[in-house]
């Protein structure tokens, strides 16, 4: 018994020369929304086809609920909602006739299929699309579409390659929303995307992958979180009156330091990242009579954490990142290499 | 799928627009001819109106239509939504199909009661007529076939030009080519009546070669985008053998003719080894686990049924064993010198096999095999056709000698001076040293791939669905 939903372990897939996977290792816990962030070409959508059973991986291992992708694709095709990032909707087919074509290809039969079309019509809030041609839907319609399609079969996992490409703001929040919500009925979500922001508010983890590698298993937050080399973290502080208070204060202070004074404020670098400490700050400042409006630790936004992951590797090109290593299983198998192509 | 894309299909404008434009040109005419309707010739002039815009309409229009159906799904990215339902690749292709033929069958159904009217201006061949309609109605079918499965392929040549151009050209041909070689050259309608055996022979023929080229052409798109896990090789193989065993029977029992036979059996055996010699997708596990379930029975079955081209070209050459097999009886049989027809036969097999070298020597990968070896295929046979030319207007047969190792030359060739056994050595060593470089890849490749897959199946730990 797998307590991961996505199990993947030392996964390979070169095109010829191009290493577009190269030994990817990672767990998604079930119910858990994992954002999977990369450049374009850094091996999202290979990965993310492999564990949809679409292709074939080199070399290594990946598992959904348990069941080997490779060895089992049928039951695991069950088991998943697959979300490809661009596709084409079909000429002379209405919303609703497009729903009931999968319902039928999925083994649906009879009043079964009709609930469970209406079911996911009304969830993805295509009722009163229900009599339009598909191909004549706008493109946030479009996905919601193919959200119902994916839902269809009601899977434990869906997997959403760029779901927000190209959608208005609006079309985007309506697709956010539909997610929190599967994320809550706790289906597991493997989820890709350009918009960070977006990902870091719904997902409970991020993977960032570069060049076929992971670079980062973690969540959000962690990135978000700024602290300099040595250990030391960064404070907005704002204040109600005389900001030339601040600094006066800080020169008095052990272990904190202004690094930039500002007109309501300043930016304080305390030597430590224990939050206690901020804690003990806060009440001496309180103590002291600085009349303080805002005190909050400086976050950095994902697309600058993932920039500075990048560019980190850049740098640094003599020490590759490795994967951090996969949380062992009961009965791991070892890896396994495919059979090579012609 | 036939539900869907009737739906679509119905709605599309190029069949509303066949479908009207028919009936409003048959419409008229009729009404011309009622008009005209003491003219003796009114009933066949008004039969053959008929039969040629339901021919343009079934055997270009409707077949044409076949040409986008799976290169869109595979554009537009819907495939890999199909493909994850249950739908096995096999249905989604010979759904499109069907809805197609679907369609044809319907503009067949709406021009019988022009026929029932045309038969009251007289001197109709009923029977050869209704016979004549079926034929149109089943060459359409394997036209369509033939452009639903190429439409998978990714080569917008292969898949638009070609059978643009050819397939009008290759289904007129063959039925010449089996009308005149049994019924020794009477007219269609009265041909297709049925009231000699060369007329039943030749159309029963004819019928089971449009069905076997059909199914053989759906299968190339199903294996074009069936995922690796799906195993369409083995039954389609199986297919190709019985069919193969039954010509060679039919041909050993009944051709009189040895002139004949390599065409028979370059006819069968054409489609099986351009699809065995060009599968791309590797062996998996899956796969590998329902042949090794029967022990030795499975692993010596697998080196001619495993998916990939490996197998196929064993897969091939007991195929070219069975099909040698005639040869003995009629040559033993009728006392005929068969040199030529063996020349024949060894370039055909020749030309099938060189073009399974060339993509394998340059390790061609993906759908490209399978549109790549057609066109080697063709291109090196055009190849031929030129050089023989060039040949004649030299007045200097020898060149071709140059060119011997491409096998279609030695076809040429038996249309110069040169001695037949000279063409049958050359021939024979072309072919032999063919085969042989495809062995010798193919078994590296084989052993490779099951030691691998027992390598899987050996570390696979059990699996269960976990519910979470």
């Amino acid at each position: 018994m797998s307590e991961a939903a996505i199990t993947v372990h030392n996964l390979y897939r070169f095109f010829g020369p191009l290493q577009a996977v190269n030994g990817i290792s990672f767990e998604i816990p079930h119910g858990s929304v994992c954002g999977f962030v990369g450049a374009n070409g850094a091996g999202k959508t290979t990965t993310m086809r492999i564990l949809a059973s679409l292709d074939y991986p080199t070399m290594g291992h990946a598992e959904i609920c348990g069941i080997n992708v490779i060895h089992h694709p049928a039951e695991v095709r069950r088991l998943i909602g697959w979300m490809p990032d661009h596709f084409g909707n079909y000429d002379n087919m209405t919303v609703l006739e497009y729903l009931d074509f999968y319902a039928r290809a999925l083994g649906y039969k009879g009043a079964e299929r009709r609930q469970r079309i209406d079911e996911v019509m009304d969830f993805t809030d295509l009722v009163p699309l229900a009599d339009r041609f598909s191909n004549k839907l706008s493109k946030g319609m479009t996905q919601r579409l193919c959200l119902g399609r994916s839902l269809l079969h009601d899977p434990q996992v869906l997997i959403m390659d760029e779901p927000a490409a190209g959608l208005d703001p609006k079309a985007r929040v309506e697709l956010k929303h539909l997610i929190r919500v599967l994320a809550k009925e706790g289906k597991t979500i493997f989820i890709s995307s350009h918009i960070l922001s977006e990902l870091g508010e719904m997902c409970d983890s991020l993977l960032f992958v570069n060049n076929g590698r992971i670079v980062h298993h973690g969540d959000s937050e962690s990135l978000k979180r700024t602290s300099d080399s040595l250990g030391g973290v960064l404070y907005d502080v704002q204040l109600d009156g005389d900001p030339q208070a601040l600094s006066d204060w800080a020169i008095l202070q052990p272990n904190i330091e202004l690094l930039e004074s500002r007109k309501t404020g300043g930016r304080i670098r305390i030597d430590t990242e224990d939050p206690a400490r901020a804690a003990d700050v806060l009440s001496r400042m309180v103590r002291d009579n600085l009349r303080v409006i805002d005190f909050h630790r400086e976050q950095r936004n994902l697309e600058d954490a993932f920039i500075d992951m990048l560019t980190n590797i850049e740098n640094d090109q003599n020490q590759p990142v490795r994967p951090p290593p996969p949380v062992p299983t009961q009965s791991e198998p070892p890896p396994q290499k495919a059979p090579n192509e012609p | 799928m036939l539900v869907k894309e009737l739906r679509q299909g119905l709605r599309a404008r190029s069949f509303i627009g066949v479908f009207l434009a028919l009936q409003i040109i048959l419409g008229v005419i009729l009404l011309s001819a009622s008009a005209a309707a003491t003219s003796d010739q009114a009933g066949s002039t008004i039969s053959n109106i008929i039969f040629t815009f339901f021919s343009i309409a079934v055997l270009v229009v409707q077949p044409m239509r076949g040409i986008t159906t799976l290169s869109s799904e595979i554009k537009d990215n819907t495939i890999d939504m199909m493909v994850m339902t249950r739908l096995s690749a096999w249905r989604i292709v010979t759904g499109k199909w069907s809805a197609i033929v679907s369609q044809s069958a319907l503009i067949l159904i709406t021009i019988v009661p022009y026929l029932i009217l045309r038969y009251f201006f007289g001197g109709m061949n009923l029977l050869g007529e209704i016979v004549m309609l079926a034929l149109i109605f089943i060459t359409s079918s394997a036209l369509t076939a033939i452009t639903v499965g190429l439409s998978a392929s990714g080569s917008v040549f292969l898949r638009s030009i070609v059978p643009m151009f050819s397939l009008p050209v290759g289904s007129y041909i063959l039925l010449m080519f089996l009308m005149f070689g049994f019924g020794r050259g009477s007219s269609l309608a009265d041909f297709c009546a049925l009231d000699s055996d060369a007329s039943r022979i030749t159309i029963s023929i004819y019928i089971a070669s449009c069905l076997y080229i059909g199914f053989f052409f759906l299968a190339a798109g199903t294996s074009l985008i069936a995922p690796y896990a799906e195993n369409h090789s083995t039954l389609r193989r199986l297919i190709a053998l019985g069919v193969t065993c039954i010509t060679v029977v039919l041909c050993s029992i009944y051709v009189t003719d040895p002139d004949f036979l390599p065409y028979f059996l370059a006819l069968v055996l054409a489609p099986a080894f351009a699809l065995s010699l060009t599968e791309f997708g590797p062996l998996v596990p899956p796969t590998y686990r329902k042949f090794s379930r029967f022990g030795m029975i499975g692993k010596i079955g697998g080196l001619f049924l495993f998916p990939g081209w490996p197998s196929g070209v064993f897969f091939c050459s007991l195929l070219t064993l069975v099909a040698a097999i005639p040869y003995y009886f009629v040559t033993s049989s009728y006392g005929y010198s068969t040199d030529e027809n063996i020349i024949i036969a060894l370039g055909c097999l020749g030309t099938l096999l060189f073009p399974a070298l060339i993509i394998n020597l340059f390790k061609m990968k993906g759908p490209a095999r399978v549109s790549n070896y057609i066109l080697l295929g063709a291109a090196s046979c055009i190849l031929a056709l030129v050089l023989l030319g060039v040949a004649e207007s030299m007045s200097n047969p020898g060149f071709l000698w140059l060119f011997v190792w491409l096998p279609p030359v030695a076809l040429a060739m038996l249309e110069t001076r040169i001695d037949d056994q000279e063409i049958f050595a050359a021939i024979l060593i072309v072919d032999v040293v063919l085969f042989a470089a495809l062995q010798v890849m193919a078994l590296r490749n084989f052993l490779a791939s099951i030691r691998e897959n027992q390598q899987s199946l050996s570390s696979e730990a059990p699996v269960e669905p976990t519910n979470p």
